[in-house]
């Protein structure tokens, strides 16, 4: 056997895996994602409802009778929720719905996957894309609101009975980013295409959405809230914060499980279709 | 091109960087940085990969075989990203599959474009970089140097989406020496590059393994593979076929007799001359009436033999057209006869 020259420092002590070695996943588009004008308008454009939120407290502290027309109890949080959620998932469709379809477009899966990190950390990584994303249009907002109302009306949410409302925010947030999050990634894992992938996400979301109103209304099925993931997550709104909605007439444990399940089934494709080499059989 | 300036093995081991460790380069008993122990893989009904079991040492090693022999099923099992079906492969002592904290000495270039097309080169580097988990002044460092090596440090702020194919063969290389790894699995590292940028890698590879590296070259271009090294490792139909350096294997193959060419002043009298040795089967006169081809069962007997001879006839010029890779190659994956006419 030859003998070779080492002139090259040998590495052998260096930790075996990092900490948070998802998050240089997670960093660069999200750094990428905040060099876009468009985006940063989307993601400004979310504080509308915070700010209307905010100044309907400051409107109703002034004129404590307009609360009648939506009180600033959990109701507003609920409402302010609904339409952050929304923005929610203009948000990952714009940011992340190429998150693993470009990926696996480029076939940069697979330099990902040889560096030190497992399948998992790159999951991770992407998942906090549009996780963050969410949280930031939805957990940041709720908190902020809730600030807004403990400065504005401090005797309003200084009471026990309104102590839930953080934590709801929390939980409520916590849940529907997830959710949201996964899906997006996993249709993302369907396609090769960032566009197809977009456009995949929101057709799932629109297309269940329209057969739960045929189902619901065409077929008077109340139950069929739990085929939409929207409806779905408005049920969680409407049991968290006890928004009164006439559409959402079933218990809150069944879209929760459907929320789950959907969660479930998204983990299950992602771990299908996240490998670094295609194989053709 | 330079390399960093990385300390002799053992002459220090700083505190504040990972301890510099000797390499037991050439201890027999040390365990190879790359080893395949029965390593099978299959695609259904498919065997990519049947039974091999395979050490790579130190130093560059090419990787051969036809289109479909099993060459990139072989690299994927090397670097990971597949599991053998049966067996075992083992890549710097611990288990190719399943072992991400292996890849911190580890780098890998594939065959297939992967990039982000929106990011410059040098962003490239450095967000692999810290992927590898170095801090951002390192990984603009070694981004640097590696973009240095390949001759790409001009263009580190061009988007990659912009590059050129050559230019983008150099990036992957680049990514996969920045964080100078012990082990290279270079998967068609050349291909697509001009021919100046050509050699420039093939220089970089052969130092890459003259410093005690493990570079795997996965090519079937054969004189670039040659140009690299004569250790190479010959897959076909999924089984190694060859493996070592390419003269001693072709001086196994004794079934192919030896081709040797001669052109002389005088061919017909060195024909003469050497007809009635017992170790040449059989001869040949090119048509330009310079040349004679000779086969011969045993070549070191008859190139003992040939001085006088091809004094004689005023031999100029001689040479074994089948004693290169090329055609170790061709006799191992086919069953076909060696050329007869002297190949220039």
């Amino acid at each position: 056997m030859p003998i070779y020259d080492q002139g090259y420092r040998r590495y052998v002590a260096r930790s075996p895996l990092q900490r948070a070695r998802f998050w240089p996943i997670t960093r660069e588009p999200l750094r990428m994602l905040l060099l876009k004008r468009l985006f940063l308008a989307l993601l400004l454009s979310s504080l509308a409802p915070l700010v209307v939120s905010a100044l309907w407290i400051y409107i109703v502290t002034r004129y404590p009778e307009s609360g009648r027309l939506l009180p600033i109890d959990g109701q507003l949080f609920g409402e302010m929720l609904k339409y952050q959620m929304l923005f929610g998932i203009l948000l990952s469709v714009f940011g992340a719905s190429g998150s693993i379809a470009n990926d696996l477009r480029s076939g940069a899966m697979l330099v990902y996957l040889s560096r030190p990190l497992t399948k998992r950390d790159y999951l991770l990584g992407k998942l906090g894309v549009p996780l963050l994303l969410n949280l930031a249009v939805m957990l940041v907002p709720g908190l902020l609101l809730y600030l807004a109302g403990l400065g504005l009306a401090p005797e309003q949410y200084l009471r026990w009975h309104l102590a839930w409302i953080a934590p709801s925010i929390v939980a409520y947030s916590v849940a529907a980013g997830l959710a949201i999050s996964l899906l997006t990634l996993a249709v993302s894992s369907l396609s090769r295409s960032a566009r197809v992938a977009g456009i995949g996400l929101v057709a799932a979301l629109v297309g269940l959405e329209m057969t739960r109103l045929i189902l619901q209304y065409g077929f008077d099925r109340k139950e069929a809230v739990v085929v939409s993931l929207w409806a779905d997550l408005k049920a969680l709104g409407v049991a968290l914060f006890a928004v009164p909605d006439p559409q959402i007439e079933i218990s809150w444990v069944w879209p929760l499980l459907v929320l789950a399940l959907v969660s479930v089934g998204c983990l299950l494709v992602l771990r299908a279709r996240v490998r670094a080499v295609e194989i053709v059989t | 091109m330079t390399m960093p300036a990385m300390s002799q093995a053992g002459s220090g081991a700083e505190a504040a960087t990972p301890a510099a460790v000797p390499a037991p380069a050439s201890e027999a008993s040390a365990p190879a940085p790359l080893e395949f122990v029965r390593a099978s893989r299959w695609y259904s009904q498919v065997i990519a990969l049947n039974d091999v079991s395979v050490r790579i040492p130190p130093g560059v090693t090419g990787l051969l075989g036809p289109n479909g022999a099993g060459k990139s099923t072989f690299l994927k099992l090397a670097s990971g990203q597949l599991k053998p079906s049966q067996g075992e492969v083992r890549l710097l002592g611990r288990p190719a599959w399943g072992s991400p904290e292996v890849f911190h000495r580890v780098g890998i270039c594939p065959e297939v474009d992967a990039f982000w097309e929106h990011l410059c080169g040098l962003d490239f580097l450095v967000h692999l970089l810290r992927l590898s988990g170095y801090d951002d002044q390192e990984c603009r460092h070694r981004a640097e140097n590696a973009l240095h090596q390949v001759a790409l440090l001009d263009a580190k702020h061009r988007k990659i989406g912009g590059y050129s194919k050559g230019m983008r063969q150099r990036v992957k290389l680049a990514q996969a020496i920045a964080h100078e790894p012990e082990v290279l699995l270079l998967d068609e590292p050349v291909s697509g590059m001009d021919p100046l940028n050509r050699r420039r890698v093939i220089e970089l590879v052969r130092r890459l393994g003259r410093e005690g590296r493990t570079v795997v070259v996965s090519s079937h271009i054969l004189h670039e593979v040659e140009a690299m090294t004569r250790r190479v490792l010959l897959v076909h139909n999924g089984r190694i076929q060859a493996e070592g350096d390419v003269r001693e294997i072709r001086e196994m193959m004794d079934e192919h007799p030896h081709t040797v060419a001669l052109r002389a002043r005088d061919p017909r009298r060195l024909a003469a001359a050497i007809v009635g040795w017992p170790n040449v089967l059989s001869m040949s006169f090119g048509t330009d009436g310079e040349w004679l081809t000779a086969q011969t069962a045993r070549p070191d007997e008859f190139y003992r033999s040939l001085h006088q001879p091809a004094l004689d006839a005023g031999v100029v010029e001689m040479y074994s057209p089948d004693e290169n890779l090329e055609s170790v190659f061709r006799y191992l994956t086919t069953r076909g006869t060696p050329a007869l006419e002297p190949a220039r």
